[in-house]
């Protein structure tokens, strides 16, 4: 019974984080139509950027990371403006190839920099662990978990209530409209680019801490936010926090119950029974 | 008010406007008539900076804006209430015409400006939460224009207002239309209905395969035989 | 329609291009005849691929699946059964067909969203690395090792070298040309439209299971032999490298930079990228790490933000400006 709560609860702590990694991805896709295919590459230089701080100035991830945030938004408003705006109302596919060149590019720039051995990046919380009845949370989790939420929540609200947040809306809703009304559609698409870039960044953090990194690993947070933004219906709020949960928790079951390689499957499985039985995703009834 | 010369503008390459000069004065409503492919829709869109001109300028209060951003037109009051309403489906009313009052002039009033057009559609008002992908034909395109007053237009231009609506709601929206015009409001309306168009706008121009075959006062182009050779693409 | 496809067949341009092709190997030596031959290789699986991501616009992640079963199911079958490759070749094909189909039935009887269909797919092409890493009779983890190639056509083995190329090369004509066939024929113009429209299309009554059936079973059948070819000339089979979805994103690459959807598109997009990136690792591989790549990407962002519409566009423009200079 202990293991299948320690599941579950590890799941949520992790889930709420992956759901928002895919906020980002919906956001950007719901302005824009891209799904940038270097997403998770983008999570691994937020990783080994804060690596890169910690070697030099022996910065804690979570202080880094006031540092990592504004660096990554700049050089992701470099890259949305000369290699995706470009790109934009071209072929969905060619704009996955380009970010897929670009995932290269990161990945492999990454490895000469750093060389492909797995490496850890200390944090002062990073063995500390937090015990609840029969669970036993490991503090960073917990973290990543409150910071995950309280972020979604903060973009719900930005969403609802800030003129920036109704223009992203309405570019999603009808980018021609919103255009005649005299919302700037390119800043908007940069901006929630930023944003997203942004978020992906503290997320980097979060997951950084008692985690072994390596250049190689950007597909696979690729693929799990894919997962995840895809369950949630693209563009659904709700459902993509949802879908965070359900990968999250399905990733937990398969690496407690399961061989490693098995457990790693377990995302798809559910992924592929709840996509074939509610093509429309895990969508909550009003998308905003 | 609004001088348009000698533009010529399309898509992809293809000519959709051929040499189209078109003048408005300040507090006119002018009537902008033809077939369905004449060419209406386009020359609004070129107006509101969504169409590139491929020759030809647009002055605006003296000013050449044949180059500016949709976004630097609307922050002039140029403001398009387009075809086919184009509500944000997903908002609610309150926030469709938050979002109308969105740019950078009309900002600061925008609770007045709210409570203005609220007073004009008090329908509006009773479906302030609703999401505009619920409301009728007729109550979205009372919300479109709302939405269009919100961005504190100097020159509102109606594509198609009439599309789709009820007689009855056909009637209350160019009564509002009327008295936009009374308390001063430079229009141009792009009207697929002849009658109405005649009707309610002092003069009109008559677009006939992307070129202005009739310009004139309204009471002399419903005369003209042109007109309806023109109008059925005869 | 079929009078393109015979202007094809008869047209002396392509006869002469092959004739040359066919004479290379004379001339190349052995490592760059090697960059060719895997160019050809690719040039049949992204052709192959198009069918089903470029002409019917159903991207599949899954193709991974049925090179692979074409290149480990035809060696176990040879080094455990003694069965002979090229029924080897016969069995993994149809086996690929089935399960493409398959793929296709759940594809439309879930009717499954483009970006939902991708994952899925993906999902299946991981499903099936582990399934083989974890079975033996498959090679498992370590793979299987073909006996030497003595050129024995019977066997399946056609001497290395260049008999290997023409092998490929012949292959990757017949690919390219399956590609002009459905095209010019009814198939391809159905696959168009499910692509373009698929709910007008359900619309005006094109069998849409049918069709992706169709495809998919054909997509899936040349893959799983160009599988089998390819493992013949590798002599090893590496699950690591022929069940991996690295194989699929690549041919996506190429098919999608080449020009999706088009029958010379796949083959453009392989024939500029295969070799950059062999000579690319070759001549940078050992210095730094992931420097080779490093400069690959860069060069296919170039090459996209060059030509967005896709390269066999781009020569087709500025053919025609030339022209008319």
């Amino acid at each position: 019974m202990s293991e299948f709560l320690q599941a579950i609860a590890q799941g949520v702590l992790i889930g709420s984080t992956y759901g928002l990694l895919a906020l980002g991805m919906g956001l950007l896709y719901g302005v824009s139509g891209v799904v940038n295919f270097s997403h998770g590459d983008f999570i691994s230089l937020g990783m080994f950027l804060c690596l890169a701080l910690y070697s030099a100035l022996s910065l804690d991830p979570y202080v880094s990371v006031f540092i990592t945030v504004p660096v990554m938004m700049v050089l992701g408003t470099l890259v949305f403006r000369f290699l995706i705006r470009p790109m934009i109302g071209h072929q969905f596919l060619m704009i996955v190839q380009l970010t897929l060149g670009l995932s290269l590019v990161l990945q492999n720039g990454i490895l000469m920099v750093f060389g492909g051995q797995p490496a850890r990046t200390p944090s002062v919380v990073e063995s500390k662990l937090m015990i609840l009845g029969e669970v036993v949370l490991r503090v960073p989790h917990v973290i990543a978990f409150g910071v995950s939420f309280a972020l979604a929540i903060g973009l719900f609200i930005m969403l609802r209530s800030t003129d920036f947040g109704r223009s992203i809306r309405a570019v999603h809703q009808n980018a021609h409209a919103a255009a005649l009304m005299g919302v700037d559609v390119g800043r908007v698409q940069v901006l929630t680019f930023a944003l997203g870039i942004g978020i992906l960044a503290i997320a980097a953090a979060l997951l950084l801490p008692g985690t072994p990194i390596q250049p190689t690993q950007g597909l696979r947070y690729t693929i799990i936010t894919l997962l995840v933004v895809v369950l949630g219906g693209m563009t659904n709020f709700v459902g993509i926090m949802l879908g965070g949960l359900v990968i999250g928790i399905s990733e937990a079951f398969g690496t407690i119950y399961l061989s490693n390689t098995l457990g790693a499957l377990m995302p798809y499985v559910i992924f592929v029974l709840i996509m074939l039985f509610r093509p429309q995703g895990l969508t909550w009834s009003s998308s905003r | 008010m609004l001088e348009i010369e000698n533009l010529v503008a399309g898509y992809g390459g293809v000519e959709v406007l051929r040499d189209v000069s078109v003048k408005l004065s300040a507090g006119e409503i002018v009537g902008l008539l033809g077939a369905n492919n004449a060419g209406k829709t386009t020359l609004i869109n070129a107006l509101s900076g969504m169409v590139a001109p491929m020759s030809g300028r647009i002055l605006f209060e003296g000013r050449d804006v044949t180059r500016l951003t949709p976004r630097q037109r609307v922050e002039l009051g140029i403001v398009q209430v387009p075809e086919g309403r184009l509500v944000f489906p997903e908002m609610s009313v309150r926030e469709n015409l938050q979002l109308g009052g969105i740019n950078a002039r009309a900002k600061p009033n925008r609770s007045r400006q709210m409570e203005a057009v609220l007073d004009l559609f008090p329908r509006l008002k009773e479906r302030l939460s609703q999401d505009a992908g619920t409301l009728s034909g007729g109550e979205q395109q009372m919300l479109a224009i709302g939405r269009g007053l919100m961005a504190e237009a100097k020159l509102l231009m109606l594509d198609e207002p009439s599309l789709g609506l009820s007689p009855l709601f056909v009637k209350y929206i160019f009564d509002i239309v009327d008295r936009l015009h009374a308390e001063g409001l430079t229009i141009l309306l792009v009207e697929q209905n002849l009658m109405l168009t005649l009707r309610h706008a002092e003069r009109c121009y008559v677009l006939e395969r992307g070129q202005v075959a009739i310009e004139g006062p309204s009471d002399v182009i419903k005369d003209d035989p042109r007109t309806r050779s023109a109008y059925l693409g005869l | 329609m079929r009078e393109e496809f015979y202007n094809t067949l008869s047209s002396p341009v392509w006869w002469g291009v092959l004739v040359l092709a066919a004479l290379l190997p004379l001339v190349l030596s052995s490592y760059y005849l090697h960059i060719v031959i895997l160019s050809l290789v690719y040039v049949a699986l992204a052709s192959s691929w198009n069918i089903v991501g470029g002409m019917a616009g159903q991207i599949s992640l899954a193709h991974s699946l049925f090179i692979g079963i074409g290149a480990m199911l035809s060696s176990a079958l040879l080094l455990k059964l003694g069965i002979n490759m090229w029924l080897g070749l016969l069995i993994s094909a149809a086996i690929s067909g089935a399960l493409g189909a398959i793929i296709a039935w759940i594809d439309f009887r879930f009717r499954l969203g483009h970006l939902s269909f991708v994952l899925i797919t993906l999902a299946f092409a991981e499903m099936g690395g582990i399934i083989v890493e974890g079975w033996d009779f498959l090679g498992g983890a370590s793979g299987l090792m073909l006996p030497r190639d003595t050129g024995n056509y019977l066997a399946f083995q056609f001497g290395g070298g260049h008999g290997a190329y023409w092998v490929m090369l012949a292959l990757a004509a017949i690919c390219v040309l399956i590609n002009v066939a459905i095209l010019n024929a009814p198939l391809g113009y159905y696959l168009r439209t499910i692509r373009d429209n698929e709910k007008a299309a359900q619309a005006i009554g094109v069998n849409i299971l049918r069709y992706k059936i169709a495809a998919m079973v054909i997509s899936a059948a040349l893959a799983s032999v160009v599988g089998t070819a390819y493992v013949r000339y590798m002599t090893f089979a590496d699950p690591y490298l022929l069940i991996s979805p690295v194989i699929t994103i690549e041919i996506v690459l190429f098919a999608t930079v080449g020009g999706l959807g088009r029958a010379y598109g796949p083959a453009l997009g392989a024939l500029l990228l295969v070799p950059l990136g062999e000579i690319l690792r070759g001549k940078l591989g050992s210095t730094l790490p992931g420097l080779h790549y490093f400069i690959y990407g860069v060069v296919v962002i170039a090459v996209i933000l060059l030509t967005p519409r896709g390269l066999l566009s781009y020569f087709e423009l500025t053919w025609s400006h030339w022209r008319r200079r």
